[in-house]
């Protein structure tokens, strides 16, 4: 799984998901790629899944990027905790999604086979997501 | 190369409260500058210029008529877009003269089935997608067409191997790598990515170290 090797601190803010992405809305190395089109934190495991999908549905050939990196530690309190009495531990990374990001890219396979790839890495996502192609990117 | 016609207005007010109400309106906020003079604030029809760029290709020649003023030919630099809607946000446009030579980014097509794609099972990695080229404004063509039959598993082929339509100069380093085929990586080996989970080391805090009863 994705984690950072080096953290500067062990627990973050959690921060806002409003907006849209800024940056990493465009294919930028593969002939298909995977869009949200909702605000999430995903996990390393989610990304995880989706990366294990997709490897297994092409089989053998076509290359997978993974264009987001879960940087951001997220912290939970154990169960039947009172509140209070300080930040709970790190639990899990995330990495924190806005609508319009590229998720996955690939690249070297057919057509109709990157797209059920693709398919089938939505399915372990918690988001709404599409299929965006090269040439519908582009003008 | 192709010449498309479109009508523009100008627009006397500018900024984000303006730039929405056009959009709103169905328009699209535009910039045009060049040659020396003051840059023109335009704005023009969204479908109009969508199916302009989706007929022409980034590379063709805008034709713009502006009421009484004379036709201004440009071309298009950059555009903005929606990431979500992929709406055309904002337009930038170059004045050119027909035969003026321009430096312009053209997209590369592949043509054809690797040689090592197709007998050895290799992966086709296209690592430009656009290359950078100086030629004349009217000669530009759509896209570079970059054939790669006869490419073999790990061999590739550069940006001075391109073919380019006469009157046209490259101005990516020759060298620079646009296709590779590479082997390719059975499903085992992709999955044997790193699964082990450590917790990452806290910059500037000590290592925790047992202390002695």
């Amino acid at each position: 799984m994705l984690t950072p090797k080096r953290v500067k601190w062990r627990k973050v803010h959690r921060g806002r998901m409003t907006g849209r992405s800024l940056r990493g809305s465009t294919l930028t190395f593969g002939e298909f790629g995977l869009q949200a089109l909702e605000p999430c934190w995903m996990t390393s495991r989610q990304i995880e899944a989706a990366r294990i999908a997709m490897t297994r549905h092409i089989k053998r050939g076509g290359k997978v990027w993974i264009k987001v990196f879960p940087d951001k530690p997220a912290t939970k309190k154990p169960a039947e905790v009172r509140m209070g009495s300080g930040k709970g531990n790190p639990e899990f990374w995330v990495a924190v999604v806005r609508p319009g990001r590229v998720l996955f890219e690939l690249a070297g396979v057919a057509p109709d086979v990157a797209r059920e790839a693709l398919r089938l890495a939505a399915a372990k996502l918690p988001i709404g997501t599409r299929v965006v192609a090269r040439e519908e990117t582009q003008v | 190369m192709t010449t498309k016609t479109l009508s523009i207005e100008r627009r006397e007010k500018t900024g984000t409260t303006s730039a929405h109400a056009l959009r709103s309106e169905g328009k699209v906020p535009a910039v045009i500058y060049g040659h020396g003079t003051q840059p023109l604030h335009v704005a023009f029809d969204e479908r109009a210029f969508a199916d302009a760029l989706h007929h022409g290709g980034r590379t063709a020649i805008l034709t713009l008529s502006l009421g009484d003023s004379p036709n201004e030919t440009v071309l298009v630099r950059d555009l903005q877009r929606d990431p979500i809607s992929n709406r055309i946000l904002h337009a930038e446009l170059q004045r050119i003269s027909e035969h003026e030579s321009v430096h312009a980014r053209l997209p590369i097509v592949t043509v054809g089935v690797a040689r090592g794609v197709k007998d050895f099972a290799g992966v086709m990695d296209v690592l430009l997608h656009e290359i950078e080229v100086e030629g004349p404004a009217d000669a530009l063509p759509q896209h570079i067409e970059v054939d790669v039959t006869p490419l073999g598993i790990h061999e590739h082929t550069s940006a001075g191997d391109i073919a380019l339509p006469s009157g046209l100069k490259l101005l990516t380093p020759a060298d620079t790598v646009i296709v590779a085929i590479e082997a390719s990586k059975t499903a085992r080996q992709l999955e044997e990515a790193a699964f082990e989970q450590s917790e990452p080391e806290v910059i500037g805090q000590k290592p925790e170290t047992t202390t002695p009863e």
